[in-house]
């Protein structure tokens, strides 16, 4: 901001390392958690009567001893495999349903000029609004007790489907949109039919956004918990957010397992945001600064 | 083609369809009611009258009565009597009565009992609150009906009867009747085609007389409908009125014979509802008695009162015909059936799962549906703002009784009240810190701010219900790691989930946690998008620093730092996790905000209908919020 003063003050420094080691304290915590090995909440036993030093490596962020132990087990001994791989597929079918909803709606919006079009583009807009609750309910019966798929993946994925299709039409179209239209139109007097334009010409050009989109699908359905954990009654459906509720909800409390599933399940999700961020929030604020 | 377009053939025959249809619908339902109502009236009568025979009979004696019974009566299918753990009497000859109750046989014991726990709660409450008599069935096949046995005023046990009520309408065949209730629609449709099609419409012009008299046609079929459909339910009520009474008399005839004295009462003590109230239409001799049915008269109202409402769809629909929208319609779907078929499978999603849910938990929110009452039919759970009236008209936030003063944490306005206060507080937090950070990572030729960045961003990429179980975890009050940290400071141990303010915190710190990396981003994105010269020019007209804040950054700051406050306070006022699974509204619900409020009662407590209710006031709130805040946006823009 100004010239004549110091550019890597002291006291900022310490300040932003502190407040850093602040925040990813939760995440170190969760870590030795998962490689202690053992259930407890606490990182390591505590004697009777602690003293200072013990409490102090009660709150460090270090095991006691690191194993593996809370890894393989939750995996082998626990049905949290199960979970996971019921996770992955719920995810990676709502990705690809959700994904092809999108992209043929959010070309139509973009190519065709129609009745109906801003109205429709409108109401997925407002559909935003709706609050969760209310739609909880009458979608638990309807796809409970009308469609009969509480307890089924589909009742799943069809939901997170829909939810996800309004934004990914929105960022879809504003893609397609940049796509110059000469190219459909050489196309198209080359004798191409609509549908080999749009799977073999739009479709390709467009593969960046399609990307983001897949991987919001995905994430949508991967973080999601609530409805799962309404519609999926018997164990061997949960999906992993209701597995790992499980084993520290209620009265239970497998800390350990919790840890270790939570690292599994949050590291490709990690992993994947940091990569997506600035994509995130460019189109948050892209509407705003006009 | 063209001619089709000129006639109202078209539009007044999709209209009067329609509304026959859905009229023939509706009278459908509602007789179906009535003739389920009627069956288990009938099983009731039947039950009652067998009951009281039974009075001051042995076992031997009880048999012999419940012989004599099924054998008058044909449609009477079995009969037992449970007293205590035995059963004494069974027309069934498998059941070999008198015996002791086998263990699959627990639910009639259980059943006798729920009847009897009933029957004294009445008696001493000196109200009728509990059904005292189980039915079940009445659609189809066989009545099921339990009714308590008493002996000397004293309920000892219970009769349940398999009655199969034959109805007065048995008489012509199923086909025949359907057809005959086929052809007054189908002729009045095929008339209304006919005169449509010389009915001449110029779509050109605002009104013509064809239109007109389209109308009025719509209205006369519909109407004589109508009323023709309601003279067949009169009449069939009447039909199963003269049954109920026929198979009064015959009851006390066997009543007599099988030797109890015929009751002097003028109504009918056998004939009841399920609270064991007599109905008061047919007397005890058989005669029918003066008073009409009151639910009748229910719901006469109600297929008076759709039927209007049908009759306006009708007249739209007829409209949107004959004025020629549904010929642009078709148009329309014609030129763009390319456009339209791509939309069309996220579209159908989108009706189905997003806006139909929608509008279905709204309407949801008018009825008093709970788990327990949801197969009844939609019409007999409406009732109107009941639940709003509930929900916004409670005002007993505060009691004072004899211990104190004490907050009533499950009223509406203590928990928008916490919601308010978590809102705010939320967003004051994460804004604070955001911007802090922001300003921070923002100074030029800062060293290390990409992995600053890294890791600050690290608690929004973790999902977020994720965040909520470890900082329950580190709350724990005996082992979690907070109050470790306090003890080794030589502080006392909180317990976080014991007291309103600190359940408070518990929730504000994890989302506090989760929700300033977006705000730093956002913050820190738009600083960066801030010209440097601005402030260069300003450092030589000599402002300071507070000035270039307060006059280059903050105004610059602004139009991307409203959109994220609003989009946060929205994300906040319905952050459902956090409350969820962090604290749980501990405790006693009273750091509940409105959202999990809304989410307990509808699976917790499986009030569907009154959660719809609270939701919809939540959604109301938030449409308010968003109207204002946009009005309030405008008005401050042009400075």
């Amino acid at each position: 901001m100004s010239l004549g003063r110091p550019k890597n003050p002291l006291w900022l420094h310490a300040a932003l390392i502190s407040f850093t080691l602040l925040t990813i304290y939760p995440v170190l915590w969760v870590l030795a958690l998962a490689f202690s090995g053992q259930q407890s909440v606490g990182i390591v036993d505590l004697p009777k009567d602690p003293a200072f030093l013990d409490r102090l490596r009660g709150v460090l962020p270090w095991p006691a001893q690191f194993s593996l132990k809370n890894f393989v087990d939750v995996m082998t001994e626990q049905p949290f495999g199960r979970w996971l791989l019921n996770s992955v597929i719920v995810s990676l079918l709502t990705t690809a349903l959700g994904v092809f909803l999108a992209c043929t709606a959010a070309y139509a919006f973009s190519r065709f000029r129609f009745p109906g079009r801003d109205q429709g583009m409108l109401a997925f807009l407002v559909s935003q609004m709706f609050p969760g609750t209310l739609m909880l309910i009458p979608l638990f019966i309807i796809i409970v007790k009308w469609l009969g798929l509480g307890n089924t993946f589909w009742g799943l994925i069809i939901v997170y489907a829909t939810t996800a299709i309004p934004f990914c039409v929105w960022m879809l179209k504003g893609y397609f949109d940049t796509i110059p239209v000469d190219i459909e139109e050489s196309a198209r007097i080359d004798g191409a039919s609509p549908q080999t334009i749009f799977f073999r010409i739009i479709l390709p050009l467009a593969k960046p956004a399609i990307a983001i989109t897949a991987l919001f699908s995905f994430m949508t359905a991967w973080n999601e918990f609530i409805l799962a954990s309404v519609f999926m009654e018997s164990e061997a459906n949960y999906t992993a957010p209701v597995g790992l509720r499980f084993f520290v909800g209620g009265f239970s409390s497998q800390w350990g397992f919790f840890a270790a599933g939570s690292v599994i399940v949050s590291l490709p999700v990690v992993i994947l945001f940091m990569y997506l961020q600035k994509y995130l929030v460019s189109g948050l604020t892209a509407g705003s600064v006009k | 083609m063209d001619w089709i377009k000129r006639s109202a053939s078209l539009g007044l025959g999709v209209a009067l369809a329609f509304v026959l249809a859905a009229s023939a619908w509706l009278h459908g339902g509602v007789g179906g009611d009535l003739a389920a109502e009627q069956r288990q009236r009938e099983a009731i009568l039947l039950a009652n009258a067998m009951v009281a025979s039974l009075a001051g009979a042995d076992a031997p004696a009880a048999a012999r009565r419940l012989q004599r019974w099924k054998s008058e009566h044909a449609a009477l299918e079995s009969a037992r009597l449970v007293v205590g753990r035995e059963l004494v009497a069974s027309t069934l000859a498998d059941d070999a009565a008198p015996r002791g109750l086998q263990r699959e046989e627990k639910p009639l014991f259980d059943l006798a009992n729920e009847l009897r726990a009933a029957g004294e709660t009445n008696v001493g409450e000196g109200a009728v609150r509990k059904k005292t008599i189980r039915v079940d069935g009445g659609r189809s096949g066989p009545v099921t009906v339990s009714v308590p046995y008493r002996v000397d005023g004293k309920v000892e046990g219970m009769l349940q009867a398999v009655v199969r009520p034959g109805l007065p309408e048995a008489a012509p065949s199923r086909a025949d009747r359907a057809a005959a209730s086929a052809a007054l629609p189908l002729g009045l449709l095929a008339a209304a085609v006919v005169l449509g099609a010389f009915l001449r419409v110029n779509v050109e012009r605002r009104f013509d007389i064809g239109r007109g008299v389209a109308l009025l046609a719509l209205l006369a079929a519909g109407l004589f409908y109508q009323h023709n459909r309601l003279g067949q339910m009169t009449e069939g009520i009447a039909a199963s009125e003269g049954h109920a009474a026929r198979l009064q008399a015959a009851a006390a005839a066997t009543f007599v014979g099988a030797g109890g004295t015929a009751p002097a009462d003028a109504a009918s003590p056998w004939d009841t509802d399920a609270y064991g109230r007599p109905l008061g239409l047919v007397a005890s001799d058989g005669r029918a008695l003066p008073k009409t049915g009151a639910a009748l008269d229910s719901h006469v109202r109600f297929l008076q009162r759709s039927f209007w409402a049908l009759l306006a769809a009708g007249a739209g629909l007829l409209l949107f015909f004959v004025q020629g929208f549904a010929a642009r319609t078709a148009a329309a779907l014609a030129a763009h059936r390319v456009a339209y078929a791509y939309i069309a499978p996220a579209m159908i999603g989108m009706l189905v799962l997003v806006f139909f849910p929608f509008f279905y938990g709204i309407a949801l929110a008018f009825t008093d549906t709970t788990l327990f009452n949801e197969q009844q039919p939609f019409r007999e759970r409406w009732i109107g703002l009941g639940n709003f009236f509930a929900i916004l008209g409670d005002f007993d936030i505060v009691k004072t009784t004899v211990e104190g003063t004490v907050v009533n944490y499950q009223n509406f306005y203590w928990t928008l009240m916490m919601t308010v206060i978590w809102t705010v507080t939320n967003v004051t937090v994460g804004v604070t810190f955001g911007f802090l950070l922001a300003l921070a990572l923002n100074t030029e030729g800062f060293k290390g701010k990409t992995v600053y960045r890294v890791l600050l961003i690290l608690p929004w990429a973790i999902p977020n219900y994720i965040t909520a179980l470890v900082w329950r975890g580190m709350f724990h009050p005996q082992f979690g790691v907070i109050n470790q940290f306090l003890q080794m400071l030589g502080l006392e141990p909180v317990r976080w989930f014991d007291g309103v303010v600190s359940s408070f915190m518990t929730g504000l710190v994890t989302n506090g946690w989760l929700s300033f990396p977006f705000m730093m981003v956002v913050i820190l994105g738009a600083l960066q998008s801030i010209p440097r010269d601005m402030y260069e020019a300003a450092e030589v007209e000599g402002a300071t620093r507070w000035q270039q804040f307060k006059r280059i950054t903050l105004p610059l700051l602004r139009p991307t730092l409203v959109p994220a406050v609003v989009l946060s306070v929205v994300w906040t006022f319905n952050m459902f996790n956090i409350i969820f699974l962090v604290s749980g509204g501990e405790p006693g619900g009273a750091n509940e905000i409105l959202i999990t409020k809304a989410y307990k009662i509808a699976f917790e407590q499986y009030q569907y209908a009154y959660a719809a209710a609270y939701s919809t006031v939540i959604f109301i709130i938030l449409l308010a919020y968003g109207y204002f805040q946009t009005r309030v946006t405008r008005a401050t823009e042009s400075y």
